[in-house]
């Protein structure tokens, strides 16, 4: 279990999140969805320790994780994927995916290898494509890669921004699913933060809505999705 | 028909020197994402060392390996000193664009460069001193003329060879040639891939701090050495990177031949004195014509 308590986060002397409090159930998918500005992108920065809290607790697992480095944390588990599709693009499809893998290359040869053919497995396009560099793949193979990336370093929680940024609905939709499956199949948790608050919620077991940086509900995702005054006064539909 | 012949000899082995250099920039660019003029100043400074341990009857050899190893030791010290504290300290202020961060560790370098001269000439006297090679040095004879061209020369461009295979495979072949190229790319991408981007960093300082004092070793026999010798193959060696591309190895020293031939048919056939006039209108061209170099990769388009 993931568990956040009056999370505060600043860039310089705005708050970014104000006092967040929340829990991701293992096995479950919780999506964090909100305006532009709400804090969602910094909630995941900051549990992957990319910025760090000004007070508040993060604890994965019963151990607190505040003042880790991003290096150290990836190694508890704890995979991140940022906004905005990202992969290096001088590199190949390949590398890119084993980026993902180095720090356990040593002490688990075998298992890489099978994680990076369970990649294949999952998304076929990035083996056909893997000599390539990650820049010539288009918006949904990038995006893919790196939630291959990410995946590959077999984490029990991923940490997902906008998966569905400017991508086709179609490729969202099976993008969405992928980690559906994953999450029911696999038990990874899953802490996912969209704009696109329909897809996500139509997935997800648990929904957070955050507003300004506070929590402005914490719902089951199915009755979230319900109910048409709060997504009117947060959302805007 | 001999004076073009040894036009070439002499700008092979110059070359091999520039390559050198050059292969010294590409690395640390390549592993830590910075253009470090001060390169040339980590090399005088080993080769100073060396020179020390040989007046005191120490053998070539075994100086050559010490100026190696302080070579190393010095990049890991421009690393951890200088550059390490810049990143941290900067990440919270307002001098925190893009543009800022790539342009400080590049005047911060030129700094560590002033820093490393004057230090060599209070520590050793600025007074210019001798080199020796290990090899011997006598020129190889054609047609009866001795020709500019040693078996040295060819020792130079040997590890000039060695180099090039040993950290071309580096990068493409191994994990952490992999880590260090993924840290200079996309340090956030890296880090949260687990790659301690900080120890890499430190690696590529200390490989490219070996490269550069190997060539400051070598190139020395030929220039003598003083706190400010090797000033001018700072400024070949970073033309022919980015002749080269700056981020390719292999053009970096095809770079390096290219420009050694320039410098020696300028020598030859015009006067001494354009060499560097020379220089400036390769680089110039260059940045004009094809800013990417021969062998670098075009910036990928970015959505």
């Amino acid at each position: 279990m993931l568990e956040i308590k009056d999370l505060v986060t600043e860039y310089g002397s705005v708050k970014a999140l104000n006092g967040i409090s929340l829990v991701a159930h293992e096995g479950k998918i919780t999506t964090v969805i909100g305006a532009n500005g709400a804090g969602k992108s910094t909630l995941l920065r900051t549990i992957s320790a990319l910025e760090h809290p000004r007070s508040g607790s993060i604890t994965w697992k019963n151990k607190s994780i505040v003042g880790l480095s991003p290096e150290k944390i990836v190694r508890l588990g704890i995979a991140h994927v940022p906004e905005g599709h990202a992969v290096i693009s001088q590199l190949s499809v390949e590398e890119n995916i084993e980026m993902g893998a180095l720090f356990r290359m040593r002490s688990n040869k075998a298992d890489v290898r099978l994680a990076i053919q369970e990649i294949y497995q999952l998304f076929p396009r990035l083996e056909e494509r893997k000599k390539q560099l990650a820049g010539s793949l288009s918006g949904g193979e990038r995006q893919m890669l790196a939630i291959s990336r990410a995946l590959v370093s077999r984490p029990s929680l991923l940490l997902l921004d906008e998966p569905s940024l400017g991508l086709a609905p179609l490729v969202v939709e099976q993008i969405i699913q992928t980690v559906n499956d994953l999450c029911r199949n696999t038990g990874l948790t899953v802490l996912l933060v969209e704009q696109n608050a329909n897809t996500a919620l139509g997935v997800a077991d648990h929904g957070i809505l955050l507003s300004l940086g506070t929590v402005a509900a914490d719902l089951p995702a199915a009755q979230m999705k319900a109910d048409v005054a709060l997504r009117a006064a947060y959302l805007g539909y | 028909m001999d004076i073009f012949l040894s036009a070439i000899f002499a700008g092979t082995s110059r070359g091999a020197i520039y390559a050198l250099a050059a292969l010294g920039l590409v690395l640390v660019w390549r592993g830590a994402g910075v253009v470090n003029f001060a390169q040339m100043g980590q090399a005088m400074f080993s080769t100073y060392i060396a020179s020390t341990l040989i007046a005191q009857n120490y053998s070539y050899w075994v100086a050559f390996v010490v100026a190696l190893v302080s070579g190393g030791l010095l990049g890991a010290l421009v690393d951890l000193l200088v550059m390490r504290p810049l990143n941290r300290k900067r990440s919270s202020s307002a001098l925190d664009s893009p543009a800022m961060r790539s342009t400080i560790p590049v005047i911060a370098s030129l700094g560590i460069l002033g820093v490393l001269q004057a230090a060599a000439g209070m520590i050793w006297a600025a007074e210019e001193r001798g080199f020796p090679t290990p090899v011997n040095s006598l020129g190889l004879v054609i047609n009866g003329k001795i020709m500019p061209f040693t078996a040295f020369d060819l020792f130079v461009i040997g590890i000039v060879f060695v180099t090039l295979v040993a950290t071309t495979y580096f990068f493409k072949g191994t994990g952490m040639g992999l880590a260090m190229r993924a840290s200079a790319l996309n340090p956030e991408v890296a880090r949260l891939s687990g790659i301690r981007i900080g120890f890499v960093r430190t690696l590529s300082w200390v490989i490219s701090g070996v490269a550069s004092s190997l060539a400051g070793l070598l190139v020395t026999p030929s220039a003598n050495l003083s706190p400010y010798t090797l000033d001018l193959i700072l400024i070949i060696g970073f033309t022919a990177a980015v002749v080269g591309g700056l981020d390719s190895l292999l053009g970096s020293v095809i770079g390096g031949f290219a420009l050694g031939l320039l410098v020696s048919f300028v020598n030859v056939y015009d006067a001494p004195e354009d060499i560097f006039l020379a220089i400036l209108i390769v680089l110039l061209t260059v940045l004009i014509i094809r800013p990417q170099g021969i062998l670098g990769s075009k910036e990928v388009r970015r959505v």
